[in-house]
């Protein structure tokens, strides 16, 4: 406490009283000690302005850093999208030119329909065509769904892969020759997966709501998934609070897929004992 | 007078050329700013108390300012810089304060 209230009481410097009483003793004041003021005042503006400065710069820089690489990651993804674009124009290219070297000769027209009809299987080509959309809608948050105990309460109502999976694989089933998720083809190798709370197909996040377009048969693919396992199912979600719809669609475009690679399987190169097999 | 002009200058000086803080120093420069800080209040009191000195002004505040970094600096090397630095600001924001209320009761009085 003594020094608590010695620091409260005491706060003016000492060395003030002492100088004005050694004045009061008769010491001169010499006509140096206003340069010693000025500079070490000189010195006290200084070290302010610096220190703000410094604090200001430092504030500065810090957002400078993240706009820079706010814009850096605008313009890769710009950058991305383009040469996106340009791949499927180039692919485009490909195919037509592809189309029309085969359709020179008999053979190759035959080769050239029955690629068109696999391209359109495996999803390596745009389609548009009749079929349905089945959407998928979350639980809004402050909405009081059903609760889970397996689960987190803030996971209800929240659309999972699995759920994806489970109702995509139920369009397929009930008769679907083409299908995308919020305009993604799939192929046979797509996966629906998910990275924390985001869905991820073929590796690309998804927002909600989740649309399945699936373009197939108008008379059967609806009342097929309804009807099956696939309707039983979004009742199932329906009871977490995911409110979905199922509808006709007149004409649906499906975009192909960007994942479609060429594989190519080779035969090793044949090694010398294997040729020496082959002359005997 | 001409101690004022030695204040502008200094604050001109400061905005102007931007003086780069070496890293190694960067950290004593906030408690530097405390010690000058309470070194211009005390001085303040005491002009207003009729008793300001130059030669005391200015040797508190490059003492306060050099003391004050040496303690942090101790401080550092000894793990205890943070815990140091708190107390050295504390130390002196409470003499900043209780100089500012005295500085107050003289100006109004109250």
């Amino acid at each position: 406490m003594l020094l608590l209230r010695n620091l409260v009481e005491d706060s003016l410097d000492e060395g003030y009283a002492r100088a004005a009483s050694r004045r009061e003793e008769g010491a001169p004041r010499s006509r140096a000690n206003v340069w010693v003021l000025t500079g070490g005042l000189l010195l006290v503006g200084l070290l302010l302005t610096t220190a703000f400065v410094q604090t200001r710069d430092r504030a500065g820089s810090a957002q400078e850093a993240r706009d820079a690489l706010v814009a850096e990651i605008e313009d890769r993804g710009d950058a991305n999208d383009r040469a996106q674009r340009q791949l499927d124009r180039l692919r485009a290219a490909v195919q037509r030119d592809q189309r029309n070297a085969l359709e020179l000769t008999g053979t190759g027209a035959a080769l050239s329909d029955l690629l068109v009809t696999l391209e359109a299987v495996t999803g390596a080509a745009p389609v548009t065509g009749p079929g349905m959309t089945v959407r998928l809608e979350e639980a809004a948050d402050e909405d009081g769904a059903d609760v889970d105990p397996r689960t987190d309460e803030t996971d209800d109502g929240r659309v999972t892969d699995r759920d994806l999976q489970t109702v995509v694989n139920e369009v397929w089933a009930a008769g679907a020759e083409a299908v995308a998720v919020n305009g993604q083809r799939l192929t046979s190798l797509s996966a629906i997966r998910s990275a924390g709370d985001a869905v991820l197909v073929d590796f690309r996040p998804l927002n909600p709501p989740y649309v399945v377009e699936a373009v197939g048969d108008p008379d059967t693919l609806r009342p097929a998934f309804v009807g099956g396992f696939g309707g039983s199912y979004l009742q199932v979600l329906q009871g977490y609070g995911i409110t979905y719809a199922v509808e006709d669609a007149d004409r649906l475009e499906l975009p192909a897929s960007a994942g479609v690679r060429l594989r190519y399987a080779a035969a090793p190169e044949p090694s010398p004992t294997d040729e020496r097999d082959d002359k005997k | 007078m001409i101690a004022a002009i030695g204040l502008v200058l200094g604050i001109v000086a400061g905005l102007f050329l931007e003086p780069t803080v070496p890293t190694w120093l960067q950290p004593y420069l906030p408690i530097a700013v405390v010690a000058a800080l309470d070194a211009v209040f005390g001085g303040l009191r005491a002009l207003l108390d009729g008793i300001f000195d130059d030669r005391v002004f200015v040797v508190s505040f490059i003492a306060n300012v050099l003391v004050a970094a040496l303690i942090v600096y101790l401080g550092d090397q000894l793990g205890v810089g943070t815990q140091l630095s708190t107390g050295v600001v504390v130390v002196l924001g409470i003499r900043i304060f209780s100089n500012a209320a005295a500085i107050r009761r003289q100006l109004f009085r109250a």
